[in-house]
């Protein structure tokens, strides 16, 4: 996995790209979790994430919640097809933010 | 509507047992599954049933601990039918704790298994034969 960060205002956009799975989990979470920290809005492209699975959709819960409770949203971005189907999968499609 | 057919085949493959491990699981698998006549929807399903349970392993038979073991990964399909056997030498599985979580309690974690469970027709959980300790079966009728 590999990821590009970038800051327009209060708005941090993280560009993933590649497969999230367990071996990459840590590395995702010391990527978002200080921006989501500082309560930025966090914008999670996941347009070139070609592979998701359990580890990476608890990611994505882990820093929906820590948002809500820090009065700030993440909003998942171009999400690719096999991780919308993970996502659908996982029955959170009405829970994280979707755009 | 006619049936594809789908070829017989077998093949095993041991990986270390390493989280660093999963991505190589995948890639092997991807490559069993370019051998059969099935649509790409189902293999990425296939693909994350066998990485879930591969990841269980690490996670919980082994603790996330560095060890030199190796997992035995077995795909075999025979008349359409798939089953996919995991072999390790970890600590015992104790099924009766293994359990998704209730899908509608939203929390990280625990969904590996409900996605298992979600994908396949079978996941049954056996006494390995020595040298194994743990022996998980997972199957699929291709058919369907």
């Amino acid at each position: 996995m590999s990821y590009k960060v970038t800051e327009e205002g209060n708005i941090a956009t993280v560009h993933l790209d590649g497969e999230i799975d367990m071996d990459v989990t840590e590395k995702a979470k010391e990527v978002i979790m200080p921006l989501i920290e500082a309560q930025k809005e966090v914008h999670l492209n996941l347009k070139e994430v070609q592979y998701m699975d359990s580890s990476g959709i608890s990611v994505l819960i882990e820093s929906h919640q820590k948002a809500m409770e820090l009065g700030t949203k993440v909003i998942l971005k171009e999400i690719s097809k096999s991780v919308l189907k993970v996502i659908m999968m996982a029955k959170l499609e009405q829970i994280l933010n979707l755009d | 509507m006619e049936q594809a057919h789908i070829s017989n085949l077998c093949e095993s493959k041991d990986f270390q047992v390493d989280s660093a491990n999963l991505k190589h699981v995948r890639t092997f698998c991807r490559e069993v599954f370019e051998k059969l006549e099935i649509n790409q929807e189902l293999k990425d399903e296939l693909v994350l049933a066998i990485a879930e349970a591969a990841q269980n392993i690490v996670k919980h038979a082994y603790n996330n601990e560095k060890t030199e073991d190796k997992m035995e990964i077995k795909i075999s399909v025979e008349d359409g039918h798939l089953e996919i056997g995991f072999s390790d030498k970890g600590r015992p599985v104790e099924e009766e704790k293994i359990r998704h979580r209730k899908i509608d309690d939203i929390k990280p974690g625990g969904l590996g298994t409900f996605f298992i469970q979600q994908i396949m027709d079978a996941v049954v959980f056996k006494e390995g034969e020595k040298p194994w300790i743990n022996h998980l079966v997972l199957s699929k009728n291709l058919k369907n």
